[in-house]
């Protein structure tokens, strides 16, 4: 409480020192980012936007077509199947990504010997390049000479053809991304977790909280600004995963893990079918757009305390 | 997932700025040099072009040529957005399958050049409406490689002449199963034989257009296309019958790896064969350059096998397009014709980095390969009987994918050939303009 008034008295001081005009110098330093977004973000966006009023075939001129593109995305099975996938993909990888992720911290948090090293091996999957991983994985998963399957013939199991399998190939690949981010995710929650104050927990411990308690009651609630960051990116990465797609699968078997982002790719720079690409691009705008409002909406009221 | 920008429609803006800032038209400044952009995906051949470019500089002094490299998988999303901006390389190198959507987009100029003097599949491959729109540059085919040293371990020789029947006779077949040796020294066919545990393989059937199945389907008298620009044709029964024989040497024969291994795009089968792990392996002559310097073994070329209706090869040929907006037509137009030539062309053959189109002049080529101790001749001997193009119609690169999933299913024996035949070629022909 103290230092809370200390704070407001330092700022009270701070302010009659020339705030006007100023504002100058803080467009000069937001500039270049300013022209990036708008440069690279949202004008993109708009073109894209404008873009799905259109038929184009990239080489032929531009012919406006009103929502025809978006009556034909309602009749699109591909593209709901598309949907459908990713889907799917982002309820494999997010759950188990994020838990694994905090249980990682949790132990990496604690006093041990190397923990250092430990902290930084985790992080190692994501510095790497997805396509070199996927390629690398596309070996693990090999049903015959591979790692996994290797180990699963150890004890007695025939291994499933991992990515030929249409019941394995979306699995597989998001194993490759829970693999490669939980890491990164570690990473964030590693530094909430440090931004808890001791004296909470001990504060919890004299009042007789088992560690479960300290958890659920403690932790977990303070790590909320975490979570909500944590959340908000890894969705967003997920609704777009294309890469590791991309690389290891193609798309296939039997389109199993043609996702959204995968499908537009295809449309556009395959059947060089722009008009419509942009439409599906601006339909997975929406629902990321959707889903991460309902995140906000979610944590946004839990995300706000006094911790002094 | 991926935390990358969505590159892609960045790239597309600017595409996109380009195109309307474009048309002010600030290019023809004073001075008397005219500078080209000349590009190719091949870092190997790109050092012989280094070497033409220099000779046609000397025979030019007002043209400099810029060589671009770019790799293969980026090169066409660069050139489509580099037309669209209008900003496309003067001279460039382009394929059959891409060739119908740039062509009938009004992207390339035609050439006048003497296409008697070239290898008439090339020369088909880059004509349209009777105009040739591209002046032939190089072929490459699909030829046998083979391991010598796995002939020799299994005593087996080499048969003067390869054949295949749909019925599994001929000496395809049964050099294969001579040569596929699983952990207990059993054979196909042999008591006991268990296909789970081969050692190695006599052939590489797998899911690969150019090198595998569309060489059965017309050495079956089957038709991949009804014409050039046409609709799509490899569900009638010869066709059908040649896609069963490539399945069964996988999945009935045992003579090849199962399509677990081999299905694009994470198949091994390349890497398969320079292990020592594959007898034979049909292969575009293209390759040698990238299999030769690895393999541990000695290496033979044999001609593919001939089917019921004879011996039908694919014979895949680029093209010197040029750009049809290019700011400099005339000098763009000289340096593709000058490729054409025999000067570049030769320079190309006797470096082995492709048999040239021009006719007559492969003896470089086959050379270079002698001092390697390998013997192209065969590669030469398909060249100049009944070749076949790849697929010249629109749509092709879109249905590419499509047509790969359908068929890595066929491969794994998940789908007869018929239904991925009848379902390849109605998604194939919904794709044709």
């Amino acid at each position: 409480m103290t230092s809370h008034v200390a704070r407001t008295s330092l700022v009270a001081d701070v302010k009659p020192v020339r705030r006007r005009g100023s504002g100058w110098h803080a467009y000069l330093f937001v500039g270049p980012s300013l022209f990036g977004v708008i440069a690279f973000l949202l004008l993109p966006m708009l073109i894209v936007l404008v873009l799905s009023l259109f038929d184009w075939e990239l080489l032929s001129s531009p012919e406006f077509v009103g929502l025809d593109n978006y009556r034909r995305l309602a009749g699109d099975g591909q593209a709901w199947h598309s949907l459908g996938v990713t889907v799917a993909y982002v309820l494999l990888c997010i759950p188990l990504q994020t838990v694994l992720a905090l249980a990682l911290a949790m132990l990496l948090n604690q006093r041990i010997k190397g923990v250092r090293f430990y902290r930084s091996l985790f992080v190692v999957p994501w510095m790497a390049t997805p396509i070199v991983l996927a390629l690398i994985w596309s070996w693990i998963f090999d049903p015959r000479e591979g790692a996994i399957n290797s180990a699963l013939a150890l004890v007695g199991v025939t291994g499933p053809d991992w990515l030929s399998d249409p019941t394995w190939a979306l699995p597989a690949v998001a194993l490759v991304s829970i693999w490669q981010y939980t890491g990164y995710n570690m990473l964030f929650f590693l530094a909430g977790l440090q931004g808890i104050p001791k004296e909470l927990h001990d504060a919890a411990e004299t009042d007789g909280a088992s560690p479960a308690q300290r958890f659920w009651r403690v932790t977990l609630p303070l790590l909320n600004p975490t979570m909500f960051f944590v959340s908000v990116t890894n969705l967003i990465g997920a609704f777009q995963v294309f890469d590791t797609v991309f690389a290891m699968t193609d798309g296939g078997p039997s389109h199993t893990t043609e996702v959204l982002n995968f499908r537009i790719y295809q449309t556009a720079f395959k059947e060089f079918d722009f008009g419509y690409a942009a439409t599906l691009s601006t339909l997975l705008f929406l629902i990321i757009f959707l889903v991460t409002m309902a995140q906000v909406r979610f944590f946004g009221k839990r995300t706000t305390y006094d911790l002094s | 997932m991926s935390h990358n920008p969505p590159i892609r429609w960045a790239l597309l803006g600017a595409a996109l700025l380009a195109l309307t800032s474009c048309g002010s038209g600030s290019g023809g400044g004073g001075s008397d040099q005219v500078t080209l952009t000349y590009r190719l995906w091949d870092d190997q051949q790109k050092a012989g072009y280094e070497k033409v470019m220099a000779a046609f500089e000397k025979a030019n002094p007002g043209i400099h040529v810029t060589i671009e490299l770019l790799p293969y998988d980026q090169y066409w999303t660069k050139l489509t957005a580099d037309a669209v901006a209008g900003t496309a390389p003067d001279v460039f190198w382009m394929t059959p399958t891409q060739f119908p959507e740039y062509v009938t987009k009004g992207v390339l100029s035609p050439v006048q050049v003497d296409a008697s003097k070239y290898h008439q599949t090339v020369v088909g491959s880059f004509t349209y409406e009777n105009k040739l729109y591209g002046v032939p540059k190089d072929w490459g085919t699909v030829g046998l490689l083979y391991n010598k040293d796995l002939f020799k371990q299994a005593g087996v020789e080499m048969p003067d002449k390869l054949t295949w029947a749909k019925d599994g006779t001929g000496t395809l077949l049964d050099t294969a199963r001579k040569l596929t040796v699983d952990e207990a020294g059993k054979h196909p066919g042999d008591a006991g034989f268990d296909p789970a545990k081969v050692k190695t393989y006599g052939f590489a059937s797998w899911n690969h257009y150019q090198t595998q199945w569309m060489n059965w389907v017309s050495s079956n008298g089957g038709k991949l296309v009804d014409k050039p620009f046409g609709k799509y044709a490899f569900n009638d029964p010869a066709s059908v019958e040649a896609l069963q024989f490539g399945v069964d040497l996988v999945n009935k024969h045992h003579v090849a790896p199962p399509a677990t291994q081999t299905n694009p795009p994470t198949g091994k089968i390349t890497d398969m064969f320079k292990a020592g792990k594959i007898a034979m392996f049909p292969a575009n002559n293209a390759l040698l350059p990238f299999v030769a310097p690895e393999a541990t073994f000695e290496m033979g070329v044999a001609a593919m096998p001939e089917g019921p209706q004879g011996r039908s090869v694919n014979l895949n040929g680029l093209a010197e397009a040029v750009y049809a907006k290019s700011k400099h037509p005339k000098e763009a137009m000289k340096l593709a014709e000058y490729l054409g030539t025999e000067e570049p062309q030769k320079l190309m053959a006797d470096g082995g980095y492709v048999f040239p189109a021009l006719n007559g002049l492969s003896k470089g080529y086959v050379d270079y390969w002698k001092a390697k101790k390998i013997d192209v001749t065969p590669f030469e001997q398909e060249a100049s009987g009944s070749t076949f193009p790849l697929p010249v119609t629109t749509g092709f690169t879109g249905f590419e994918t499509k047509l790969n999933q359908i068929f890595n299913e066929m491969y794994l024996g998940k789908l007869t050939p018929k239904a991925a035949a009848d379902q390849a070629v109605a998604e194939g022909n919904a794709t044709v303009k």
